[in-house]
């Protein structure tokens, strides 16, 4: 599982966790008749909407600043073109040397494709979208040398799940 | 109130548009079984006929199931609080019938007949570039029959406004602006301006208000590029840009998720006070939030589109811009969890298996929300997209929330709706039970697959994923039949078997009183099971003799065909090679005018009579830039396309 992937499961777990024990808590107040004061609990619609209010703005604070956009390489960084067709990736050069950022042109000459990039043990790296005749860019430093793997992450007909490439990262 | 007819008319229609929708359900459940098993390789499709299916599958179970069975649902909420059907809201409403089901159809013809096969999302230019798994006649049933659901959305949404909009609301203003702030209810934050006599609209009309309004702003520009769409199968001049063009479809694509939340939020305003027996608890804040749904649900779709920046385009600003908006839409949902949670709290709240639904539901909610909200943050996105966690993320939203909310409505309005009491409420019990948990495991582990990486629409999988495939496969039996005794006790039902029904004080229809003598539940029970296993089986058996993978190399005979030309005799069939030619996407990359190609990006292939040795080992093995193809083509497809090259180089 990549960091991003670790971070969203423990998140969306204790999530998880919290709701269920409400729902729970709600089911077992229903087995015994009691109270409950309705207009307090109207006028706490309120609060809940700023807890709610608050709580996205947080997140919206905490995460737009890691927007994938406009990324650049700065000096000295190697030059990968990959174009998709339906079905298959042609990856130029398909050798790039670890440490040193890689910046990758993406295109596609027929449908929209998608560029997924996977290192040996499975994690999924990054992954941008090519939509046909342009060209999406995408900066990556690959840390560790050995042979990573590009799918096709966006739906393009018959053989989609074949559309596949490696890469090499030498040290 | 509303006189007798009005609530013939709504029960009508209600039941029209579940019947069929519940049809639908029975087809595309199915079909969604087959691909899973599929990709376990437990009867392993052939990739046309897996894409064909997932394209019906989408289509038929989130609009043809799940979308209509709500939109009709929502006729008799509205008759529940006063707002009858009539006139030209009526004719449109029978309109949507029709159109839906022509539409509906016709989506089934041009997937499982004419192979179809470019996904519910149809992201254009894709439905031109069948290569070679379907062709121009399949693009134009497919595009005509979208267009007409998509006609059906919209003749539902202008039934709906005139419904609404009509005497019932009891508005005080004849301005139709003025009156749509009533029915989104306005009037609950500032009851002078949207003044109302003698109170505010009901709270289950402003979740329909909202939708009908947004659904037609968010339809006729895809009704547009599907026209287009269904030009170009034939006149291959008229083109889009492609991006626009996903920009569109997202335009209708996100609102259309809220035509079925929107709904199932005033059916669950609806039945829940009712199981509660007490007023939903809401206070004035909950009109503020539908009114920013209002306008937020048309204003999110770039976040399906958060992986789309290309140079010198503005999309990264625009998907920027719509995290926030994105995240607005989440007040709504919250403040109907809110407020339908406190409604249950410390109430004495009726456990049927409707209300038990009703229940799950609302958590099956709260697990899509906050999946969405992942999807939601670009940040996050980049981990997700494109993955079995947004797969897992809509099953949870379409199944256990949306499906949920169906299936007790269902149990709960069949009796009002027929006069006939529910056939079996323990059959009712099982389904609920088993659908909730066996969907929790099932969609819970695409949650877990999409997580470590694996991509969505792939009819084989990365063999990395293959464990937890087969894992979710038994879970994924219990679902499908767990539904056997969902339409067993609907059809019971409708025939009559549980005799006549009768409601408590609070409405809520009370257990059939079964005649001596009548077959037992559990005697049943058994026989449906068995019966459903045994149709499990037999499907299984069927799809995988049907569908057997036939991109393994096959094939006893060979054709040797000898042609002069390029370096010398050339064995493969130079036929056959052009095929492979196209559909493998050499086309895309090099120039070759025999196959009428002109890529630019891998060298010109004319006039450089190359030998068949050469092609064939630049095919298998790759160079440079070119990818290898071995593995991916046949050893008898890499020599016919490298005696078509060979071929064709020379002339």
């Amino acid at each position: 599982m990549s960091g991003t992937g670790t971070v969203i499961a423990v998140a969306y777990g204790i999530a998880v966790v919290v709701g269920a024990t409400v729902a729970i808590l709600v089911w077992s107040s229903t087995l015994r008749r009691r109270s409950v004061d309705r207009e307090r609990l109207e006028r706490r619609e309120r609060t809940w909407f700023f807890v709610v209010l608050a709580v996205m703005t947080a997140l919206l604070l905490g995460t737009i600043f890691f927007v994938p956009y406009g990324e650049s390489a700065g000096k000295g960084a190697q030059v990968v073109r990959v174009t998709g067709v339906q079905f298959a990736w042609a990856v130029d050069p398909a050798t790039v040397r670890a440490g040193r950022p890689v910046v990758f042109y993406v295109t596609s000459t027929d449908v929209n494709h998608g560029l997924g990039v996977y290192d040996a043990s499975n994690r999924l790296l990054f992954q941008v979208q090519v939509p046909p005749d342009r060209t999406q860019k995408v900066v990556h430093t690959f840390s560790k040398p050995g042979r990573y793997r590009l799918l096709c992450l966006e739906f393009c007909g018959l053989d989609h799940d074949r559309m596949q490439a490696a890469l090499e990262v030498t040290a | 109130m509303i006189d007798e007819r009005g609530r013939d008319v709504a029960r009508a229609l209600a039941l029209w548009y579940t019947v069929a929708a519940t049809a639908i359900l029975a087809v595309s459940g199915l079909l969604g079984v087959l691909m899973r098993d599929s990709q376990a390789g437990l009867g392993r499709l052939r990739p046309d006929f897996f894409y064909a299916i997932m394209t019906a599958h989408g289509l038929g179970a989130f609009l043809g199931w799940a979308g209509f069975a709500v939109m009709g649902l929502a006729w008799w909420v509205l008759a529940s609080v006063g707002f009858p059907v009539r006139g030209a809201g009526l004719l449109l409403a029978r309109l949507t019938w029709w159109l839906m089901v022509t539409g509906v159809l016709g989506i089934v013809v041009s997937t499982l007949l004419l192979d179809f096969g470019a996904s519910w999302v149809f992201l254009y230019p894709l439905p031109l570039h069948g290569a070679g798994a379907w062709g121009e006649w399949a693009t134009a049933v497919f595009s005509a029959s979208a267009l007409l659901a998509g006609l059906a959305i919209v003749t539902w949404c202008l039934g709906i406004l005139h419904t609404v909009l009509g005497p019932a609301l009891h508005a005080v203003s004849r301005n139709w602006a003025n009156r749509y702030g009533v029915a989104i209810g306005l009037g609950y934050l500032w009851p002078r301006r949207f003044a109302t006599n003698p109170v505010p609209v009901a709270y289950p009309v402003i979740p329909l208000a909202v939708i009908a309004l947004d659904m037609i702003v968010a339809t006729l520009p895809l009704a547009v590029l599907l026209v287009i769409q269904l030009v170009q199968a034939f006149a291959p001049s008229v083109s889009v840009d492609p991006l626009l063009a996903k920009n569109v479809l997202w335009w209708f694509g996100h609102p259309v998720v809220y035509l079925l939340l929107f709904p199932a939020a005033a059916l669950y305003y609806l039945l829940v006070p009712r199981y509660a027996g007490r007023p939903l608890v809401a206070g004035n804040v909950i009109a503020l939030a539908w009114g920013i749904a209002a306008i937020a649900n048309v204003v999110v779709w770039a976040h399906h589109v958060y992986l789309d920046y290309p140079e010198g385009s503005v999309q990264g600003a625009i998907n920027t811009a719509m995290q926030p908006t994105t995240f607005a839409l989440v007040l709504p949902s919250a403040l109907s969890l809110y407020s339908l949670g406190f409604t249950i709290y410390r109430s004495s709240f009726r456990w049927t298996p409707a209300s038990t639904a009703l229940f799950l539901g609302l958590v099956g909610w709260l697990l899509a929300g906050l999946s969405g909200i992942v999807n939601a943050t670009i940040a996050l996105d980049v981990a997700v997209h494109n993955t079995l966690w947004i797969v897992g993320h809509f099953h949870h939203m379409a199944l256990l929330n949306i499906g949920l909310l169906v299936f007790g409505a269902t149990y709960a309005l069949l009796p009002e709706l027929t006069g006939k009491a529910l056939y079996s409420e323990r059959l009712a019990w099982t389904h609920v039970w088993l659908t909730f948990s066996s969907g929790m495991v099932v969609f819970g582990l695409w949650l877990v697959q999409g997580l470590n990486g694996a991509p969505r629409r792939f009819a084989v999988l990365p063999h990395e994923y293959d464990t937890l495939t087969r894992v979710s496969i038994p879970f994924v039996f219990v679902l499908a039949l767990a539904q056997a005794p969902f339409f067993w006790n609907v059809l019971q039902t409708l025939r009559g078997k549980g005799g006549v029904a009768t409601f408590d004080e609070r409405g809520i229809p009370e257990p059939a009183r079964r005649p001596a003598g009548a077959w037992t539940v559990t005697a049943l029970e058994g026989a449906i099971v068995l019966v459903s296993l045994g149709l499990a089986f037999a499907v299984g058996v069927a799809g995988f003799f049907l569908g057997r993978d036939s991109r393994a190399p096959a094939g006893h005979t060979v054709t040797v065909t000898v042609t002069s030309g390029g370096t010398g005799a050339a064995a493969g069939d130079t036929a056959a090679g052009a095929r492979v030619f196209a559909s493998a996407g050499c086309g895309a990359c090099h120039t070759l005018a025999a196959a009428g190609s002109k890529g630019t990006v891998g060298p010109r292939l004319d006039g450089r009579a190359l030998a068949v040795s050469l092609v064939e080992d630049r095919v298998r093995n790759g160079k440079g830039a070119m990818p290898s193809f071995e593995g991916r083509l046949s050893e008898r497809q890499i020599r016919d396309v490298a005696a078509f090259v060979a071929q064709g180089s020379g002339q």
